[in-house]
Formats: C-alpha cells, sequence, structure tokens
C-alpha cells in the first residue's frame, strides 16, 4: 500500500496504490484529509493502482465526497478505475454519484 | 502474520487458516482464500468477489465479534463441496445478530446514507449463500458459498 499526492494548480492528484482494507483504509482516509485540511477541495483520486477497496475504504470515499462538495467548493473525481473496483462501487449505490474519467488527464482537466 | 497463524490441509483438501483478530492480518487471510478460490478452478472475478466477502466478515469479527481486541482466534477453513466453494469462518468472540444490522440504504442521496451495514451488504451480495450461526455461550460461525462456475 502506498499513497502519493500531488498538488497541482487546480486540484490535488492523490495516487492510492496496492490493497486498501480495514487495516489500511485509515492511510486513504488521511491522505484525503490531509488535502482538505490544506483547504483542497477538487481532489482527483488516480484509480488505477488500486487492487481492492473494501467498504471501509469506500465509507472514507464518501467522507471526502460529502466534504468536498459541502458548499459547492470542490468535488472528488475519480480517474481509470479498474474493473473490479468500479464493480464495488456500483454494489455500493455510489457509481453513479461521482464523477470518472478514463484517464488522469481528463479528470484534472475537467476542474 | 501473528506467531498463531498456521496454515493446515488435509487429505480431503480442507485448508485451514487460524490467526489473531488484528486488522493486519487481514492482507494474509485474502492471500490464502485467494490461493485455494483459484486452486478450485474459478476464474479471477469470482476469486476477488469471495475474498472480498471473506475480508469483510473478517473485519466485522474483529472489530465486533472482539470488538477490536487483538488477541482472539479468526479461523477460517475452505473446500469444495460438489460445484460449489464453501468458506466457513469462525471466531470466539461475541454473539453477532446479523438480523440486528440495518440494510445499507444504497439507492438514498448520499447526505442520508448510514455508516454501518455495508460489510454485511457485500458479503451477502457477493456470495451465493451466507449463512450464520451463533454459538451457545460465545463464538460465532458464517459458513458462504460460490458456485465454481457460477456468473457475476
Amino acid at each position: 500500500m502506498e499513497i502519493r499526492t500531488t498538488h497541482l494548480k487546480r486540484c490535488d492528484l492523490i495516487e492510492p496504490k496496492g490493497r486498501f482494507d480495514s487495516s489500511t483504509s485509515a492511510d486513504l482516509e488521511a491522505a484525503l484529509r490531509a488535502s482538505m485540511d490544506a483547504g483542497i477541495y477538487r481532489l482527483v483520486l488516480d484509480m488505477s493502482g488500486v487492487e481492492y477497496l473494501s467498504s471501509a475504504a469506500i465509507r472514507a470515499l464518501v467522507m471526502a465526497y460529502k466534504e468536498c462538495r459541502r458548499w459547492n467548493r470542490g468535488d472528488v473525481r475519480l480517474a481509470a478505475v479498474p474493473e473490479r473496483i468500479q464493480h464495488v462501487l456500483e454494489l455500493a449505490g455510489i457509481w453513479s454519484l461521482i464523477q470518472t474519467f478514463d484517464t488522469t488527464t481528463l479528470a484534472v482537466g475537467s476542474f | 502474520m501473528s506467531a498463531l497463524a498456521s496454515v493446515s490441509s488435509t487429505d480431503d483438501a480442507v485448508s485451514e487458516l487460524c490467526v489473531r483478530s488484528q486488522a493486519s492480518n487481514l492482507a494474509s487471510i485474502a492471500e490464502f482464500v485467494s490461493g485455494r478460490a483459484r486452486q478450485s478452478g474459478m476464474d479471477e472475478n469470482t476469486v476477488f468477489d469471495v475474498q472480498m466477502a471473506v475480508d469483510e466478515a473478517c473485519t466485522n469479527i474483529i472489530e465486533h465479534a472482539y470488538a477490536g481486541r487483538g488477541d482472539g482466534e479468526v479461523r477460517i477453513c475452505c473446500y469444495v463441496r460438489d460445484a460449489d466453494f464453501v468458506v466457513r469462518i469462525s471466531d470466539d468472540g461475541m454473539p453477532f445478530d446479523p438480523d440486528a444490522v440495518p440494510e445499507p440504504r444504497i439507492g438514498a442521496p448520499i447526505e442520508e446514507r448510514d455508516i454501518g451495514g455495508l460489510g454485511l451488504f457485500f458479503m451477502r451480495q457477493l456470495m451465493d449463500r451466507v449463512e450464520f450461526r451463533a454459538g451457545d455461550l460465545s463464538g460465532n460461525m458464517v459458513e458462504m458459498t460460490k458456485a465454481i462456475r457460477g456468473r457475476r
């Protein structure tokens, strides 16, 4: 598990890699929290390296989604979502809510 | 993996993994279950579904049955029964009543979504059958099955 955050002009690009089960989802939550604490509410998550996302990680994602969109100050957008991760997000009923893009470039450019 | 971890395999091809009730063991549990599911001849998407259901079940045991206590035992047992892959997970924690967990409101606006219940929901969605049995005094057992050549 590894998470890299890059500050771009218009948003933060967060690249989580590996398995996010209930043990490691706290790190994902901390990465999302760090951007929001810095006053950055426009977040792009490059999901291409995510092997697994448990319900705990989905809760962290939903928490950030709600907080970023409050008062229209931002959004959480996903890029390059692997098919299995899409399936999990569909089951959780959040796939249709979150904006997704085929590439990180498109997601960053959408802000 | 903790020192307690042990893997055993009998001639009936029943494999068992026993680990301490710590979230840091979830990756080892996933590796164990994925390996056995793959051996049964499942495709990779089905292997993923099974390991996810097991991950959520073991997370519930660690967080709820043992309430975060790290010195409990989680036992995971896998075998093939006819055309099904069977996983039985047992613990010695507090009895768990799955009917007391409200279903997550998947269709509700995101602001009204509850935080809990998603793990159990995933288990039921991903597996063909999920059956709970509470122990008399303590402990729980859950048996989950998935058709080896099913479609999802």
